[in-house]
């Protein structure tokens, strides 16, 4: 907990949603390059991009390019800062995350997804000496590094770095190994189970065919004997899950399985002593295997989900730059070790340890993560500043004020602990029929048995046998479940990563959606909207004097406008006023401004900018630039297509209202449903008011309200505390997956209720005529594989898989 | 006749079985190696050398 709300993953910027149609791409990551970047001589979308290209042709790979072929986005490399892994080395956290005596680490890394990264990644070994292997698993983005000596694994990091592919170590642990021994387990209980099946079925054909004699007995006695591992080894799981539920008090699928089974087991084995032809070991093995299989596929896609999620709040050791008292040099320590009154230095780029007070320095503050707010604050020296918010624009020394559990951050992680602690348990409408029907089914069996006791005492055994049998529980416990993890990996095609089914019933029945603005509808950094020449020239002085700047005002007039050549004097930038310089003589100062006089608000553009900055020149008004959040390309479209499903939309921000409204007016958004300066745990008490709402959000604001939601969703770029929080969790940025999804779970939960109309059909006539003894224990057999079959393509058999590209 | 097709078959039914077990303990063998483990990254090592091929004529 205490470092695990410390470390805080910004997603790099740079890898952004790629349209083909774009002619001109970044030569590395294939990022469509922004108008105005054209006309310099490079052709990447940043130094990064070119950083990256210089290094695959010096080592010899260009390859990468020609094998990355079709595949959209490769990962653009993210800033390292030297020394950043410099904690790796360190003997205490080789120990916790090292095995094989400090010779192996895995590492997540972060943009890894084609045949190419396998590729390029995999040569490591080639250019780096002290590689002895390295193998990536496509599967979850782990990479496990084996190195020839111990230690050493801060170089191989940043050469992943320098690669494009961000590491965060991940423990090798013993869940890990567990989880693939289980694995491994149910896979050879499934391939016993398929092997003796697929025997038992050949020597059932030439039962059913009409063998007779010796003949017939040696195929009975075989098959029993071929039977017997799958009762004792393959079934087993089934016997596990029956007897925890039975001791929870409540009844599983398994129940009525297990059941199903050992009756039919039994009676088959009393028929076989007896010479009777009545032998359901086809049946009963066949149902086995189907289960199994089905379960086996589930629990692989749900691993997938989970190790992903997992991996993104396993520790990425948060460290902080400390003043030790000792040398008066700043050296990486734990962030978790900082206590009031250290003096810590937070570079441009890195977020804020803890909780303090800016003691030198002036730069500017991205607060979105935790307040929702779109713009960046000013700070300088006595400025507070709070854990979990990333310094922009210049070093900053803060003196500690809170630290771990008692800052702004960790306050509202416990908030959001507490909101899913009291969020009342859902128990959702598939489990209660599935409870339902297992209850039907016993007491069923039982009145069979006594309707038949009227006749006979074999005929009362006839009758309990068929009706336990041709109740089928595959719709409840193999097509339910395969409807749900065919939704899964269709989800996690477009990007969604989902973490339990539940999720996808639950999704089907939202009726509201409240949306968070900042980072999810918007991009969460400035854009130009407006640019109001008023003396000739001034454009070109603006961008001179911005370029010298990295304020996030000046990287959006720079990556709006592309570069200047005008030279610049006496160049000077204060915090919260803007820059100033003079060109030929001339004072030009670039700072906020509102418009004083009528004649002045005619200047103001026709849109609703956030802010505006302005130009003078000598103390004159030369230009006036209009900057905004910008929207998302796909937010606008996405919010009709939830609005064409009926869906009720809201927006929900800690921002100011003026943007709020902006936000919404222009994504087509009621003002009565849009809410601003919201904070964390108000959001939460309105989300948990809201039956049926689904949340979707990314900032550490939003993770209580993702915890307490009925349905959440949490979008790449937030911190990983809201992907933690929710439900499921989207690796694209933007609502964009939201429409899709829900049509996913609107599908399945269709193809669902089919398949249990049918079972319910069925279920009826079969009961009916095995308890009035229609139906002979033996047919039964046979029918109900046939159910078993027909639900289980017509869930296969879904428009749904396919989705439309 | 009749007693000699029926002989047939039980000596080849222990070996159909047996032939079934044998293959079913390289699976297991394989379970047991890990070769199940990941199903979806050999997929994409085993194609690079195709791939790199053509990269190469494409280049020259």
């Amino acid at each position: 907990m205490e470092s695990a709300f410390l470390c805080i993953h910004m997603s790099s910027g740079a890898t952004c949603s790629i349209e083909n149609s774009f002619s001109l791409a970044c030569l590395h990551c294939g990022a469509p390059l922004l108008s105005g970047t054209q006309t310099q001589q490079s052709r990447f979308c940043c130094r990064g991009c070119l950083a990256v290209y210089s290094l695959l042709q010096e080592r010899g790979l260009q390859t990468y390019y020609s094998l990355k072929g079709g595949a959209q986005s490769s990962s653009a490399p993210s800033d390292s800062v030297d020394g950043e892994f410099a904690y790796l080395n360190d003997p205490d956290f080789l120990s916790a995350y090292a095995s094989l005596e400090g010779r192996a680490m895995s590492f997540y890394l972060e943009g890894a997804h084609c045949a190419a990264c396998v590729w390029l990644t995999e040569k490591l070994p080639e250019f780096l000496a002290e590689v002895e292997s390295l193998k990536l698993s496509l599967a979850t983005g782990v990479a496990r590094v084996q190195l020839k000596s111990a230690g050493g694994f801060s170089k191989i990091a940043e050469e992943l770095v320098r690669l494009g592919y961000r590491p965060y170590p991940v423990h090798d642990g013993h869940a890990q190994h567990l989880q693939k021994l289980e694995n491994r387990k149910q896979l050879i209980q499934i391939g016993i189970a398929g092997m003796v099946t697929g025997n038992i079925m050949l020597l059932a054909v030439a039962l059913y065919a009409g063998a007779d004699g010796s003949l017939a007995g040696a195929f009975r006695w075989t098959s029993f004997a071929l039977f017997l591992p799958i009762v004792f080894f393959s079934a087993a799981p089934f016997y596990r899950g029956a007897l925890a539920s039975l001791r929870r008090r409540q009844v599983s699928i398994d129940v009525p399985i297990v059941f199903g089974l050992g009756v039919g087991t039994l009676a088959s084995v009393f028929n076989l002593m007896i010479g009777s032809p009545h032998i359901y070991f086809d049946t009963l093995s066949t149902l086995v295997l189907l289960l199994l299989s089905t379960r086996y596929f589930l629990r692989r896609l749900n691993q997938r989900a989970w190790n992903t999620s997992e991996l993104m709040h396993f520790l990425t050791p948060s460290r902080a730059q400390k003043q030790m008292s000792e040398s008066g040099r700043f050296e990486s320590v734990r962030s978790d070790i900082l206590r009031e009154g250290d003096l810590v230095l937070v570079l441009p780029g890195e977020c804020f340890p803890a909780d303090g007070i800016v003691v030198i320095g002036e730069s500017s503050v991205n607060c979105s993560l935790l307040t929702g707010e779109a713009l960046p604050l000013a700070v300088g020296p006595n400025s507070r500043v709070n854990a979990g918010t990333l310094n922009q624009s210049a070093p900053l020394e803060v003196r500690v004020v809170h630290s771990g559990s008692s800052t702004r951050l960790g306050k509202i992680l416990r908030a959001m602990e507490d909101s899913r602690a009291r969020r009342a348990p859902i128990v959702s409408f598939l489990d209660r029929v599935g409870q339902a029907f297992v209850v039907a089914v016993l007491v069923l069996t039982v009145v069979g048995f006594f309707v038949g006791l009227s006749t006979s005492w074999s005929e009362a055994v006839n009758r309990a046998l068929a009706v336990a049998i041709i109740v089928c529980p595959c719709t409840f416990a193999l097509a339910t479940p395969l409807a749900f993890s065919l939704a899964m990996s269709r989800a996690a095609r477009i990007g969604v990563l989902i973490k339990d089914s539940e999720w996808i019933e639950r999704l089907s029945q939202v009726k509201s959606i409240y949306l968070d603005k900042t980072g999810t509808l918007t991009q969460g950094e400035l854009q130009v909207t407006s640019w109001e020449e008023i003396l000739p020239g001034a454009q070109m002085v603006l961008v001179a004097l911005e370029s010298k700047s990295s304020h996030p005002v000046a990287r959006a007039v720079v990556q709006y406008f592309g570069a200047s050549d005008v030279a610049v004097r006496d160049f000077s930038e204060r915090s919260g006023h803007g820059v100033s310089g003079s060109v030929q003589g001339d004072l030009f100062e670039v700072r906020g401004w509102t418009p004083a006089t009528e004649d002045e608000k005619s200047l103001l553009p026709s849109d609703l900018s956030t802010i505006l900055v302005a130009i003078f020149k000598n103390g004159i008004l030369a230009g006036v630039l209009g900057l905004t959040d910008g929207i998302r390309d796909d937010s606008k479209s996405s919010v009709e297509a939830l609005r064409k499903m009926g869906l009720d939309i809201h927006l929900i921000s800690g921002d100011q209202e003026h943007s709020c409204q902006s936000v919404a007016s222009r994504l087509g958004i009621d003002s009565g449903k849009t809410l601003s300066k919201v904070g964390p745990e108000e959001k939460a008490d309105i989300l948990k008011c809201s039956p049926f709402s689904l949340m979707v959000g990314d900032g550490a604001n939003d993770a209580p309200a993702l915890a307490g939601a009925y349905v959440s969703l949490a979008v790449k770029g937030g911190m990983e505390v809201s992907v933690q929080a929710a439900g499921a969790y989207s690796s694209r940025v933007g609502i964009g997956a939201v429409p899709e999804l829900i049509r996913i779970a609107h599908q399945t939960l269709s193809v669902i209720r089919r398949n249990l109309a049918f079972a319910v059909v069925y279920n009826l006539v079969g009961i009916g005529a095995a308890l009035t003894g229609n139906i002979t224990p033996l047919f039964a057999a046979i029918l109900m594989p046939l159910s078993a079959f027909t639900v289980f393509l017509s869930t296969l058999w879904t428009p749904l898989w396919k989705g439309r590209e | 006749m009749e007693g000699a097709r029926v002989n047939i078959i039980f000596l080849l039914m222990p070996i159909a079985v047996l032939l079934g077990a044998g293959f079913l303990a390289a699976f297991i063998w394989g379970v047991s190696q890990g070769q199940f483990d990941d199903l979806e990254t050999p997929a994409h090592r085993a194609i690079l050398p195709d791939l790199l091929e053509d990269a190469n004529e494409g280049e020259s």
